[in-house]
Formats: C-alpha cells, sequence, structure tokens
C-alpha cells in the first residue's frame, strides 16, 4: 500500500544520523556535564564521522526536557556548539520530545523555513538540577523541586505519580505479571542481540568526554548499566505495582541523539547510500483518561492507522518507547499484535530513559533496521508524562530504491 | 672568482658572498654609514616617519627602530590620527624590560608623536626633514596611495615603504616591507624592491633580516601562513573536527598553530588581514585560496577561533591513523600546490621561500624541505589526493613542475651553503637550530668542496638567516624519549658528521658571531681546528637545564684539546649550563676572540695560513683521567643535580675512554638518558607531550 507523506518534500538523508550510547544515571561522565555543550559537541562529531559538513545545516531543532546550564539561548547556543551558526528552536514534550523534534524538523523543511534542518535531542538526568519557585499560595512559599524524581513522583494534573498510571493500566487491561516477565525477558535478550550482532554499532557513537584540561575523563562507549537478566530474576521480583517490578521498568539515563531532515536533492547529496529515500508518512498523539499512561500509545497507534490507512500488516518494523514493559502487553492486546515481533534491535526499557533523546535513537534504530530488512513502513511510538500517547510511521524505499 | 654550491641568501639583498666577507676582512656595509646614507650625516640628520603609528604593526616597529636607532640620534615621528587609541604607550613596559628604563627613556625620547586629518601633514614634520616613511596604515589601497602622494608632493625625494601585508609594488607605486608577527621583535622584512635599496642594507646593519622576494599579490608569508588557515578552514568544513583540534594537529605534524596566532594577534584584525590576503590571492589563483564561510564569519565578527573559557572543548576529536592521513592530505597537498605556484612564479631564493615558513609562520621545517623529504613524486601524489578533495583546487595555480628539480643544489641545500675561491672554502649555516636535515646538507657540503680539491675551510652562520646558532632543534628528540637506537643515532651520526670538519680537512675554521652559540652547535664548531669567536658572543653549553645530555662530544672533546688546569672552566660551563661570552673563552674552550672585524680577519688568516698563523690545539686521543669532582654553583634543584651527575658520568666515561672509543660512549650516555624519567620531565619531555599527545 502506498501512503502519501504528510511532509512531501521533507526526507531523511539515510545514515546522516547517531547517537550516543545512554549509560545509566549517575554512571559516566556525562553526569558531571553541561549536556547541552556535549549535545552539541557530540552532533559535529558524529556528522563528521557520517561524512556530513555541519556547514550543510541551515536550521536546527532541539529538544529536552530537563533544564541544563544555558538552556535558556536554546538552538542557536547548541547550534554554536556543533560548529555552526544556525536559527533553530528548541521545544520539549516530555518523552514525546524525541519524535515530536523529527516532526518539526520536517514541518521546517515542508514549510520553506529550512532547507537542511538538524534534529539534536539530549538530556542529563543525572544529577537532576532542582528548581526553587517562589510560590506565595504553597504553605512552604519557597517550592524546590528535584527535575526528574519530583515530577516522576507527582502528576500535578492527577496527583499520582508515574508508576501509577502502568499500574492502573495493568489492572484495567488485565495484563498478567507472568505474560509481562517474559516480555521483558525478551526484550534483554532482543537488545543483546542487537549488540552482539554489530547492529547496535551502525548507530550508536562511541564518545569521549574531556576534562577542563583536555584529558580524557571518561568514555562514554556502552549503555552502562544495562546487564542481561534472566526469567527467573524477573519472577522474583517484589511487585511495586501491578505487574511493575524494578526489571520490568526502565531506568533513568544520560545521552543525545542526532539526525538531519532535508529536500530529496538534498537527501540523495548527504547520504552514503542516495538511493534509499526515507519519509515521514505520520504523525499523531492522544491522551489518555487521568492516569493510564501505559494505553496512550495503543491508542494514538489506533488513531494513526485509521488516519493513513494502513494495518499493522503493512508495517515491516514495529518499535515502542516502552518505560514499562505493560506499555508493549497493552499495545498487543489492542492491536491483536504479537509482541514477539516488535522491538528487534532493543528499546527503553532496556537501554534506558534519558528523555529528550530516548524517542530520537529509536526511531533511527527503527530506521536502520527497516533498511537493513530492504524497505517498508516503521512505527515508532510511545508513551509521555500527562498520560500522553505519540506516533509516527516513516516509509523506507523498497530495496534501496526510492 | 668565488664558486659556490648555490646563490648565497646575501646577495639576494645586494651584500655579496660570504666568502668575501671573510676575503675582504669587512663586513659588506655597517650601521653607522648606511644611517649616514639614508637619514643624511650628523649635524644634518633627517628624521624617520612611521605612519599609522598607534596600529599593532606601527607600534611595534616604532620600538624596534627606536632601539636600533638610538645610537644614531634618529627622530623618530609616530604618525597618526588625533582620535586612534594610543598604541604605544602600552610598548614602553616591554621596552624597560628589554633594555632596562634608562634606555627605555631614551628610545622614547627620539619618538615624537604628531597627529593628521588624513589629508594635511603637520607644519612641524617639515622641520624634522623626513628621509624615510614607514607606512603602516589600513589596508585600503586608495588610502594608501593618497597617503604617498601627499608625503611626495611635501617632501619629494623621500623613501617610503609600505608594510602592507598583501598589495604588490606595482599596484602601490612605493617598495614593500612586509614585517612578520611579533612586531617589536622580529627581525624578518620580506622586501620586494627593483634593486637592494640603501635603507634594506641599513636594516641588516642594524642586525634585522631582510628577505628579497617578487613582486605579487600578498607574498611568501601571507601565502604561506594564510594559505595553512584556509587549508585548515578546509579541513575543518569536511570533518567538523574544530578548530582548537585542528591547531593541535597541525603543530604536531608541521609546527604552527595557525588558530591560536590570529587569536594572540588580536581576531579582528588578523582574520581581516588573512581573508583580505586570501581573496586576492584567489582572485588571481581561483578556488586554492578561496575563503571559506567560516573566515568570512569570523572576519566579519571578529570572533576569536578558540572557544571560550567557559566553553572548553568536552567532547573528544581526536583522529586515528585513517583521519590522520586524510588530515595530511588537505593540509600537504593545499601547502604544496601553493608551495609549487611560489616557485613556479620564482618568488624568491628556495632558501628564504623556505625559512620564511620557518621563522615567521613557525613550520618545524619549511614546505620546501618538506617536500624535498618526501621527493616530487610523493609531493605530487599528495597534491593529486589532495585535488580529489577539492576538485576545483586543480583547476588553477598547480605547477607540478616545480618539482621536477629536486637534485639541484637549490633543493638540496635549503640550510647550507658551500663557497671557494680555489683554496679556501666556507660553509654557512642558514638554520639556528641544528637537526637532520642540516647534517645531511653539511656532509654534502663537504663532500661538495672535497670534491672540489679545497682542503681548507671556515664554518660559520651565513651572515643573513642565522643572527645566531641556538644549538639541536629539540624537536628532533621527540621520538629517543621512546626509543634508545633514535637517540643514539642522532648523537652519532650528528657528531660523525662533525669530526669530518676536523679529519677530511686540512685546516677548519669555526667562526662564532652574533649573539650566542649554545648547545650542539658550540659541540659542532668544537671539532674545527681552530675557534674564533667574537667577544660579545655568548657560548654556552644549556643541555643541563633542558636536561639533556651532550650528544656531538662536548663532554670529552675539549678536555682532550686543553689543558687539566682548564677542565675546570669546562666542567663549570657543562654542570651549570651558563653561558660565558667570547673573549672570556680564549684557551680552554676557543683559540682567537676579537671585536667584530678583527675576528673576521684572524678567521681568515687562520683558514688560509693553518698553523703558519697559530698552532693548532692538538687532540689527545688516549684516555684521559678526569678527577670525579669540581666545584659548581650549588643548587637545591634535585632535577638539576640529577642532570649534573649524569654529564659528569658522561664526561667521566667518555673521557676514559680514548678518542675513537668516545663517540660511542658518548652517544650511549647521550641516548640512555633521553629515555630517563627525567628528561620525560624536563623541557624536550614536556614539549613533546605537549606537541605529539594531541
Amino acid at each position: 500500500m502506498n501512503v502519501e507523506s504528510i511532509f512531501p518534500k521533507a526526507h531523511i538523508p539515510y545514515g546522516t544520523w547517531g547517537a550516543s550510547y545512554f549509560p545509566a544515571w549517575q554512571s559516566s561522565p556525562l553526569a558531571e556535564v553541561n549536556i547541552g555543550q556535549f549535545a552539541g559537541e557530540a552532533m559535529a562529531y558524529i556528522m563528521g564521522k557520517r561524512k556530513v559538513p555541519m556547514n550543510s545545516l541551515d536550521y536546527l531543532v532541539s529538544g529536552s526536557t530537563i533544564p541544563w546550564h544555558w538552556k535558556f539561548w536554546g538552538s542557536p547556543f547548541l547550534a554554536s556548539c556543533a560548529g555552526q551558526r544556525v536559527p533553530g528552536y528548541h521545544l520539549e514534550q516530555a518523552c514525546a520530545t524525541g519524535l515530536k523534534a523529527i516532526f518539526a524538523a520536517a514541518g521546517a523543511v515542508q514549510g520553506g523555513l529550512a532547507n537542511v534542518s538538524g534534529v539534536l535531542t539530549f538530556d542529563r538526568t543525572s544529577d537532576s538540577p532542582v528548581g526553587v519557585f517562589p510560590e506565595r499560595r504553597s504553605y512552604e512559599r519557597t517550592v524546590a523541586l528535584s527535575d526528574v524524581w519530583d515530577n516522576f513522583g507527582f502528576d500535578p494534573a492527577t496527583g499520582g505519580a508515574m508508576i501509577a498510571t502502568a499500574g492502573n493500566a495493568a489492572r484495567k487491561h488485565k495484563i498478567d505479571r507472568k505474560e509481562v516477565d517474559e516480555l521483558t525477558f525478551l526484550r534483554y535478550k532482543q537488545y543483546f542481540q542487537a549488540l552482539d550482532s554489530g547492529f547496535l554499532a551502525k548507530v550508536l557513537v562511541p564518545l569521549e568526554v574531556l576534562n577542563l584540561q583536555g584529558k580524557v575523563m571518561g568514555k562514554i562507549d556502552s549503555d552502562a548499566g544495562v546487564r542481561s537478566i534472566s526469567l527467573e530474576a524477573l519472577h522474583s521480583q517484589r511487585e511495586l505495582d501491578t505487574c511493575v517490578t524494578s526489571g520490568t521498568q526502565t531506568h533513568a539515563s544520560d545521552g543525545m541523539a542526532t539526525m538531519l531532515v532535508t529536500t530529496k536533492e538534498k537527501a540523495r547529496e548527504l547520504s552514503s547510500q542516495p538511493d534509499i529515500d526515507i519519509q515521514i508518512i505520520g504523525l499523531v498523539e492522544a491522551r489518555a483518561l487521568p492516569s493510564l499512561m501505559a494505553e496512550a500509545p495503543a491508542m494514538a497507534v489506533k488513531k494513526l492507522l485509521q488516519q493513513t490507512g494502513l494495518t499493522m500488516n503493512d508495517i515491516a518494523v514495529v518499535k515502542d518507547h516502552n518505560p514499562f514493559a505493560v506499555n508493549d502487553a497493552i499495545f498487543a492486546k489492542e492491536l491483536n499484535y504479537d509482541w514477539h515481533n516488535m522491538n528487534k534491535t532493543g528499546c527503553p526499557l532496556v537501554w534506558g530513559h534519558p528523555q529528550g533523546p530516548t524517542l530520537t535513537r529509536l526511531s533511527i534504530e527503527a530506521l536502520q533496521e527497516t533498511v537493513d530488512l530492504g524497505g517498508g513502513y516503521a512505527l515508532v511510538f510511545g508513551c509521555a508524562a500527562g498520560d500522553v500517547g505519540i506516533a509516527g510511521i516513516f516509509k523506507v524505499s523498497e530495496g534501496g530504491k526510492a | 672568482m668565488i664558486k659556490s654550491m648555490r646563490q648565497s641568501t646575501l646577495e639576494t639583498i645586494g651584500l655579496g658572498s660570504v666568502h668575501s666577507i671573510f676575503s675582504k676582512g669587512k663586513l659588506p656595509v655597517n650601521a653607522a654609514e648606511q644611517v649616514d646614507k639614508v637619514f643624511g650625516p650628523v649635524g644634518n640628520r633627517g628624521s624617520l616617519v612611521i605612519s599609522g603609528a598607534n596600529g599593532i604593526v606601527g607600534a611595534g616597529k616604532l620600538m624596534q627602530f627606536g632601539s636600533r636607532l638610538k645610537d644614531y640620534n634618529i627622530p623618530i615621528v609616530a604618525l597618526d590620527f588625533p582620535g586612534a587609541p594610543d598604541g604605544i604607550t602600552p610598548q614602553y613596559k616591554g621596552l624597560a624590560s628589554s633594555f632596562g628604563k634608562k634606555n627605555a627613556d631614551e628610545i622614547m625620547a627620539n619618538v615624537i608623536r604628531l597627529n593628521y586629518d588624513g589629508n594635511n601633514l603637520p607644519s612641524l614634520l617639515k622641520s624634522l626633514n623626513p628621509k624615510f616613511l614607514l607606512e603602516a596604515i589600513p589596508e585600503i589601497l586608495n588610502v594608501k596611495k593618497a597617503h604617498f602622494e601627499l608625503f611626495r608632493s611635501n617632501f619629494p625625494g623621500i623613501e617610503i615603504r609600505s608594510v602592507t601585508s598583501g598589495f604588490p609594488s606595482k599596484e602601490l607605486g612605493v617598495g614593500i616591507y612586509h614585517p612578520a608577527f611579533p612586531h617589536q621583535i622580529n627581525k624578518i622584512w620580506e622586501v620586494v624592491e627593483n634593486e637592494p635599496s640603501e635603507i634594506t642594507k641599513l636594516l641588516w646593519a642594524l642586525g634585522m633580516i631582510p628577505m628579497a622576494v617578487s613582486d605579487e599579490w600578498s607574498f611568501v608569508l601571507d601565502v604561506l601562513f594564510c594559505g595553512l588557515m584556509v587549508s585548515a578552514l578546509r579541513y575543518n568544513r569536511a570533518t567538523n573536527i574544530p578548530f582548537w583540534k585542528i591547531d593541535k594537529y597541525i603543530r604536531k605534524f608541521f609546527g604552527p598553530n595557525p588558530f591560536r596566532a590570529h587569536d594572540v594577534i588580536g581576531a579582528k584584525g588578523a582574520n581581516f588581514l588573512t581573508w583580505n590576503c586570501l581573496h586576492d590571492l584567489s582572485t588571481k589563483y581561483g578556488d586554492l585560496f578561496a575563503p571559506t564561510e567560516a573566515l568570512v564569519e569570523h572576519k566579519d565578527s571578529g570572533q576569536n577561533w578558540y572557544p571560550l573559557n567557559h566553553l572548553r572543548p568536552m567532547v573528544n576529536t581526536t583522529i586515528d591513523a585513517a583521519g590522520s592521513m586524510q588530515f595530511n592530505i588537505w593540509i600537504l597537498g593545499s601547502l604544496f600546490q601553493m608551495t609549487s605556484l611560489m616557485i613556479h612564479e620564482k618568488r624568491s631564493h628556495f632558501s628564504i621561500m623556505n625559512s620564511v615558513g620557518e621563522l615567521c609562520a613557525q613550520f618545524r621545517k619549511g614546505t620546501l624541505a618538506l617536500m624535498r623529504n618526501m621527493g616530487a613524486e610523493q609531493s605530487k601524489r599528495i597534491v593529486e589526493a589532495y585535488h580529489k578533495l577539492h576538485p576545483e583546487a586543480a583547476l588553477n595555480a598547480w605547477h607540478p613542475e616545480a618539482l621536477d628539480n629536486l637534485d639541484s643544489n637549490d633543493w638540496k641545500q635549503l640550510y647550507v651553503n658551500a663557497e671557494h675561491d680555489g683554496e679556501v672554502g666556507v660553509i654557512t649555516l642558514g638554520r639556528e637550530a641544528y637537526n637532520d636535515d642540516v647534517n645531511a646538507e653539511l656532509n654534502r657540503a663537504i663532500d661538495w668542496l672535497k670534491a672540489e680539491n679545497i682542503h681548507k675551510v671556515i664554518l660559520t652562520g651565513d651572515f643573513h638567516l642565522t643572527t645566531q646558532l641556538v644549538g639541536a632543534d629539540t624537536n628532533e628528540f621527540f621520538p629517543a624519549l621512546d626509543h634508545h637506537n633514535i637517540g643514539y643515532r642522532i648523537s652519532y651520526q650528528w657528531s660523525k658528521t662533525a669530526r669530518r670538519l676536523y679529519h677530511e680537512f686540512e685546516t677548519s675554521v669555526a667562526f662564532i658571531n652574533g649573539k650566542r652559540c649554545l648547545g650542539g652547535m658550540l659541540e659542532l664548531f668544537q671539532h674545527c681546528h681552530y675557534i674564533v669567536t667574537d667577544d660579545d658572543s655568548d657560548l654556552g653549553a644549556p643541555e643541563v637545564n633542558l636536561p639533556v645530555v651532550p650528544g656531538m662530544e662536548m663532554c670529552h672533546l675539549p678536555f682532550r684539546r686543553t689543558g687539566s688546569d682548564n677542565w675546570a672552566k669546562l666542567i663549570k660551563l657543562l654542570l651549570e649550563g651558563r653561558s660565558v661570552k667570547g673573549k672570556d673563552t680564549v684557551g680552554w674552550l676557543t683559540d682567537y676572540s676579537a671585536q667584530g672585524e678583527a675576528a673576521i680577519k684572524m678567521a681568515w688568516e687562520l683558514a688560509s695560513k693553518g698553523e703558519l698563523a697559530m698552532p693548532k690545539r692538538k687532540i689527545h686521543e688516549s684516555s684521559l683521567y678526569i678527577p670525579s669532582f669540581y666545584p659548581t654553583a650549588p643548587t637545591e634543584n634535585k632535577n638539576i643535580l640529577e642532570a649534573r651527575k649524569a654529564i659528569m658520568d658522561t664526561i667521566l666515561a667518555s673521557c676514559g675512554a680514548n678518542y675513537h672509543e668516545a663517540l660511542k660512549v658518548q652517544s650511549e650516555c647521550s641516548a640512555k638518558f633521553m629515555t630517563s624519567d627525567l628528561c620525560r620531565k624536563g623541557f624536550v619531555g614536556q614539549e613533546a607531550e605537549k606537541t605529539m599527545n594531541v
């Protein structure tokens, strides 16, 4: 089935992408540096590896969710860190950021705002900054808020914690703990297969972080903290909420991801394999009822399939941003889809949750996997704070032919 | 009739051969006579005018001329706009630190600051009788031409030179004196004149280094320096490697830091000058020189190239072996093509072109030396590989035929020349630091003189490109820190070359003039039958301070040529690292010392007459017993104490061997020390770490 893109002028040049590895919270030098500067410099380095001169870019859409030093300056500052003074803007919508940034860049190309727009997403959950907010109506008068942990623990719209949204949805959809453990076990197996096969090395770029004296203070060359886990171990873990254990939910991590969106002509010029054409077909967002975030992704996918006229049978690669394993289980149940067939090259449940870049990395992995399969549609979706689901579909030309 | 391996660089500024300096017993010109010629005799002295005197160039050159002309009472007029920010007063501190407060005050007393509006010269200027205008105003052709016209109409006959960094003389209508940064102390001037002028000869007589270059858009220095900059910028564009990191690699592989240099000079001005130079060059020669977008941006903004302190780089962009190869192609390919263009256009004497790169642009080896060492075919292949990366550059300004004469002496003898009159030869060193290139060229010069049946020789600096001889080029020692065999090879081979001066000539005379002769160069000169020095030259063995162990036989050879009563002086020289004046070295380190031309005359006499003029100090070939303790200045510096011990051990070991074995003993000691922790902690080790560990 052939479906028109919502951004027919926007194309993603194959291979002009990459992400850092995502080391777990507090486990790498990323815990101690300005993640914005790191992301900007890493983008230039990755693009250099991909043989894309930074001066090809004329726009930058950036995204992150956790306050960082000098965030006020947004995309222009990040572009300067990458060595290219271009305009752009910064966007933020929790874990939806990584996918929304790609579509925003596509919109910029479609609308003529940009010829080549960079996408740069990043976050540092480690050493989460603490905001101090004067609040005259609160009894404390001044509220101090640890950006990551306090927000995870409390949705101001519902009064509930993030973890409760998974438990609520699991109960609503009658998800079985045993199935969730088995699903999680498979996800780890899929990740290590992707790692061992060299797949991840195609999309992830090892980076070294320098100290003030210019000496290497550490390497970002693995998804540090990810360890294989047995089914027995998963079964033995204490349930924190329905179907949610420490093993069946993700962990906080740090990292960045980057890619390009441009015109068809320019994509052919920039890509190492110009015959591969990648387009953005569609994007939707949905919002579940209060505290049911884990079912929102399935809602978004249903809506997107309806909009595009595609079915799950048309999709070659399915990748879900699944901070809770129940997300995958609910999606499979709702879409009548075998969860064994998705997230084959890794997913955030395993490699972590740095928020801003999560869905960008997931998209890059999905596109690489689709290219490796010879083309087709790639479905990338996930949940985001506020009981939001987001889903997007990309199209990779069949057999590398446009 | 003087025959030479290649033309002396001195000849290119009308000052004849080095051989003729010795045969005539005098320098070709002297400062006092030249001052009279340029500014008029005492009692009727004219003045020097520097316009744009508050600028970086103007103020720097004001200090340089001021200090050198002080004794001749030449008024120096500093001319600028009334509102120009004061660039002169800030120079005083440096002046006082270099020359002392009293001298600095006297220098400044000769400086007369005058303002003008750009259209009318101050009436007071007439009373100062301007004889020479050094123009250092902004790089705007019409403004410069109007400025010259203004001076010519007011002062017919005035000599005018422009410091322009790009406009040819034929466009300006005046001669060019293009100086090199830093302007207060850099003695080099690229000179564009139809014939060498009296002012150019005055510069030489004042101890500066005028270098004749041809009249083109941008001169040799700017082609090399701006060319290196644009090559680096293109590499940045292709790879996104940040400027600061590229700078480190350029320093590692070639020597200069072009981006840092722009920031240090002042990015706003330097970026503009570089852009302006490249713009002019690209207009004439095409894309090889075309400024990149990043340069245009930095030119327009005046922004520095290195990141701000709070944005010190975070992501390591070290390149691998394949990346290094690509880097070399981008940089060297471009530079080799530019050099081929300059050779094709005959922009200067080869040695000058090569030296401009080393002395002004900080290349460890000049581009001609790099190409020669690489060979013509490999050099061409690098340019062709570069053209695959930058095809537009191939369209113009590539002259591969310029590399076809690598076997000529112009190419082969970039640093060392030899001249003779059929009887006495002169070998001149045109590089202040001894390295493998100099060593190879010195061997060829010796071979050539022997083939010419010359048995008497004077070894000296070239009276032009070298104003001092500072010793071994410590860059050559970097690989020896890790590889004993390399340190041994350097010491052994260089010493073997030096020994040829003693064994393969009937008479060899080392002539030391200039500010100083230190370290490896002094060791080299020790091998001659006679050593003649200027009274005021500083002679020294600073190795202990680096520390390294002398490797060219300083630890035994001078001991073998003087009595035991002088050994204490030699040990003091070697272990304390302090220099001594030439006049205080006769009998234990040198054979004769005198002021200026008297020393020159004696060098010639010794070379011509040998032992008829003075008996040679013989080498004591069997082993010497040296007492292991001599008093030296106390120090609590443990590193110095350890280095002293290593040098003393070398003295004992090499003197304890016979003359023939001592060569190996000294080489072994020198090489062994270079692999020590102490050497790694010292200057050589730290420089190697800073330079090579990118």
